[in-house]
């Protein structure tokens, strides 16, 4: 079922074509929407792959998260697949519920950065929490990226 | 069915002795006067055994069923006025003779505690937007009862002898209320003191040093704001619990052919060398009221008019109206240090220590206080 | 003799309780004998303490019931008003001018927790004040479910150390200082969410820039509706309303995205949205999951809702003092203007 569907791919809408291409159609981490592992991310940047990724509507997973509790917060740096390649990314937004004055966003929004923590896009075109400003560290690189704080 | 029989001096009272002299005639050569037979049925641990914790012999009883003689209103009125004017004098001043000397607080000093209604809890900021929780405390109505000097402390049962002579026992109440639902002895232990009989009383382990004159009234400026305490008080009685709720246990399956079997416990342990139940074993049980203490809070703000501490932090046991000791921490790391030492209400806070009135509100320093407007406005520009 | 004692003996048994005394009977005939030589029969002599003693019936109750290790919060305030008691301040009412009848959905998080257990009125009256003078502070307006509003923080990291955030007040809640509300807006096609808390010192000022009510008490069914019905320009400026003219309801309805949605709407009976098209598997689910007896559940209500005098008295001590903050807000201001 899933393999007849994915070849015809480009005659369906996303998200029929989202059910068909994941193994199965409901979301793992529905009710807390917690950053775990083989969670679907956003790619909020313009780096090429994360947008090849979009064209053909297959979400990177979430595949691990560089904490000890393995559950992502805001700024926290993850590894994820995307077009079965392994990227590492910094998460920039998240649907769950936030603290006070700390914004919480629609979708789970990933930027793509490469080993040494530099991203791979040149562009951010979603507002940033702007509490990321103060954590430091490669986030910096990341928030000169954008374009709007929230 | 064993049995065995058990020989007892003096005489038993009718209701206890089921099997009283069942077997009277091989016992003749005994006097009666001296010698009661009786014959128990062999059962290994009683049903419900008073332990020493319950009940113990040198305490009073305190409540009394007694009542009075059939008053109409207006004698009950009066009777009621004439307890209040009793104690209003003694209020003003409880002080009979003259008062203690007063020394300073030294390094090895454990003053007396105050005791204390769990309010509820609030949530309170810190200068730079941090919220944390704070746990409200009131000192209602607290006077001392009694000091024990230590050589007579040290005769009591309650005495641990590792302390020696070093503490006292300085006993404090909480709550006045009418005479005539105590029992008589109760109401003697207050006589000394000259106050009105408590609802509630405890008592504090107190170096000589600061012993307290029975009859004064403790109130909230016995602690100074930013001083650390330590808060005991009972937790939320549950009542008798399943292992689930008590214990955190996993419990059974909901479906797949268990039946009645939900909220049990599993196994109850191995075989071999290790079998049968070990003690200790977590079963199902009474669950809360027990003694909990809670070390190191911060005091962070008092009101003196409501006599309110507010305590840093959530933990303080039991719900709302609670009673809880509060007292001077233990802990080696917190304890004040030399500049603070010398400012301390040394053996408790008197009217007359203070010149000018105290302010209403005292906060420590990191509060953030909802008077002071300007207070985020200067956060922001740092 | 013997049955002269016996005699006194049963006189004597008829205070105790009734399952003893066939017991006692049983045992007569050789008691008497027992009893005849020891302590006085009419008052047979009270333990002193032993360790294992057999308890009466009503002692073991005792021991078995819950134990109170605290007091009804109406105790605690008798005793607080007790003439016994010194050294503590009463909380006093206030009296005067009573609040408008529905100023509890102007100041709803100004009311208590329901739950008896909970309450206590000096706390309540120390966190009231603690709220007041906050407000005294900033203004935070009135404001429901459903207006537009702008909220300013300060924010150590942004270069102007303030953060100024525009939307649609989905949610209001929490009581007392924790008191919070929700605003919603789409930046950059992106739906954004921000939480604040009414009493945070972080909150520089609150603005209504439209005041109006929706249909329904949370909104977070915008989150799957077109982006359009929560999108509001930053740039927006305020609406003045003309003076004591009633707040507007919009009545809008929103048109819901299809499925998958965050949460099954379909159960919530919300007004503010156009009529579903239902299929059998969700009617059903309404089916099961709606609650009509919820209507005619007095004691249900009873217990959510607080006592009506308290409400009231609660109500005209907070109307009072916030007029009273309005007034001088209003002088200083004037002040402000004669200067210029």
């Amino acid at each position: 079922m899933a393999l007849s569907m994915s070849s015809l791919s480009s005659q369906v809408a996303p998200i029929a074509l989202r059910v068909a291409t994941t193994c199965c159609c409901f979301s793992t981490s529905k009710t807390h929407y917690e950053i775990r592992n083989l969670a679907r991310m956003r790619i909020v940047d313009n780096s090429a792959i994360g947008k090849a990724a979009a064209e053909i509507g297959k979400p990177p997973r979430v595949i691990h998260v560089y904490n000890k509790k393995n559950i992502g917060h805001l700024g926290d740096k993850v590894l994820v697949t995307v077009k079965g390649e392994m990227r590492r990314a910094y998460i920039v937004g998240l649907k769950q519920k936030q603290k006070a004055n700390v914004p919480r966003m629609d979708t789970n929004n990933i930027v793509l950065v490469d080993d040494n923590g530099n991203p791979l896009g040149n562009r951010i075109h979603v507002p940033i929490p702007s509490c990321l400003r103060g954590k430091g560290g490669d986030l910096t690189k990341i928030l000169s990226l954008a374009t709007k704080f929230v | 069915m064993a049995s065995r029989t058990v020989l007892t001096l003096g005489a038993r009272p009718l209701g206890l002795s089921h099997n009283l002299c069942g077997n009277l005639t091989t016992l003749t050569g005994l006097e009666w006067s001296s010698v009661c037979v009786q014959q128990v049925r062999y059962r290994r641990f009683p049903k419900f055994v008073v332990r020493p914790t319950t009940r113990r012999p040198w305490h009073v009883r305190k409540w009394t069923e007694k009542k009075d003689e059939f008053l109409d209103k207006s004698n009950e009125q009066f009777v009621r006025e004439v307890i209040a004017d009793k104690y209003a004098k003694t209020s003003s001043s409880p002080l009979k003779d003259g008062p203690w000397e007063r020394n300073p607080y030294l390094r090895g000093t454990r003053r007396s505690g105050v005791l204390a209604l769990k309010l509820g809890t609030l949530i309170h900021w810190k200068k730079d937007g941090t919220p944390f929780t704070v746990t409200v405390l009131q000192v209602l109505d607290n006077h001392v009862i009694n000091y024990v000097p230590p050589e007579v402390y040290a005769t009591y049962p309650s005495h641990c002898p590792h302390q020696g002579l070093r503490f006292g026992l300085q006993v404090v109440g909480s709550l006045s209320c009418d005479p005539r639902q105590f029992s008589k002895p109760y109401n003697n232990l207050f006589v000394k003191a000259g106050v009105p009989p408590k609802r509630w009383l405890t008592r504090f382990l107190v170096t000589p040093d600061a012993a307290i004159q029975p009859g004064t009234a403790l109130n909230v400026n016995h602690f100074k704001v930013g001083d650390y305490v330590d808060t005991q008080g009972r937790t939320r009685d549950y009542g008798f619990q399943g292992v689930i709720k008590r214990w955190g246990m996993k419990g059974m399956p909901k479906s797949h052919g268990t039946t009645k079997s939900e909220r049990k416990m599993g196994a109850t342990g191995g075989g071999g060398d290790k079998d049968g139940i070990w003690k200790g074993k977590r079963m199902p049980g009474m669950m809360g009221n027990y003694l909990r203490t809670m070390y190191g809070l911060q005091i962070c703000r008092i009101n003196t008019r409501y006599n309110l501490l507010y305590v840093a932090g959530v933990g303080v046991p039991g719900l709302p109206h609670t009673f809880i000791r509060v007292s001077d921490t233990v802990l080696p790391r917190k304890q004040r240090t030399e500049d603070q030492m010398s400012s301390v209400a040394m053996p408790t806070w008197f009217e007359e220590d203070e010149e000018d009135p105290l302010p209403e509100e005292m906060f420590v320093d990191d509060v953030f206080q909802f008077t002071e407007p300007s207070l985020e406005l200067e956060a922001e520009e740092s | 003799m013997a049955a002269s004692i016996a005699q006194i003996c049963v006189k004597n048994i008829r205070s105790f309780p009734l399952r003893q005394i066939d017991l006692v009977y049983q045992q007569t005939s050789c008691v008497c004998a027992f009893f005849s030589t020891s302590s006085p029969l009419s008052q047979p002599k009270k333990l002193k303490h032993v360790i294992n003693y057999q308890r009466t019936h009503a002692e073991v109750a005792r021991a078995l019931r819950k134990k109170q290790n605290f007091l009804h919060h109406e105790m605690v305030d008798k005793h607080r008003a007790s003439p016994l008691q010194s050294g503590t301040e009463q909380v006093s009412e206030k009296t005067g001018e009573a609040a408008p009848r529905d100023y509890r959905f102007v100041m709803p998080e100004f009311l208590p927790n329901p739950d008896f257990r909970y309450r206590d009125k000096i706390l309540e009256k120390m966190e009231r004040q603690d709220m007041l003078r906050r407000r005294a502070v900033i203004d935070i307006p009135e404001f429901y479910v459903g207006s537009i509003m702008a909220v300013t923080v300060s924010d150590p990291h942004s270069p102007g150390k303030t953060n100024r955030f525009v939307g649609i007040c989905i949610d209001r809640g929490g009581r007392g200082l924790q008191a919070y509300f929700v605003l919603r807006n789409v930046v950059d096609g992106l739906g954004v969410e921000v939480m604040y808390e009414m009493y945070n010192p972080t909150v520089h000022s609150i603005q209504v820039l439209k005041l109006e009510k929706r249909l329904d008490e949370q909104l977070y069914y915008l989150r799957n509706a077109p982006l359009e019905h929560s999108t509001f320009s930053f740039d927006m400026q305020p609406v003045t309303l003309p003076r004591d003219a009633p707040v507007p309801v919009n009545t809008t309805k929103v048109k819901l995205n299809p499925k998958p949605w965050e949460y099954r709407w379909e159960r919530f009976n919300l007004k503010g949205i156009e009529p579903l098209e239902l299929t059998p598997k969700m009617e059903k689910g309404i089916k099961a999951h709606a609650k009509p007896w919820e209507d005619y559940d007095l004691m249900l209500k009873y217990r959510q809702k607080v006592n009506e005098d308290e409400e009231k008295s609660i109500m005209t001590e907070v109307f009072q003092e916030n007029t009273r903050i309005e007034g001088e807000r209003k002088s200083s201001r004037a002040v402000l203007r004669r200067k210029k």
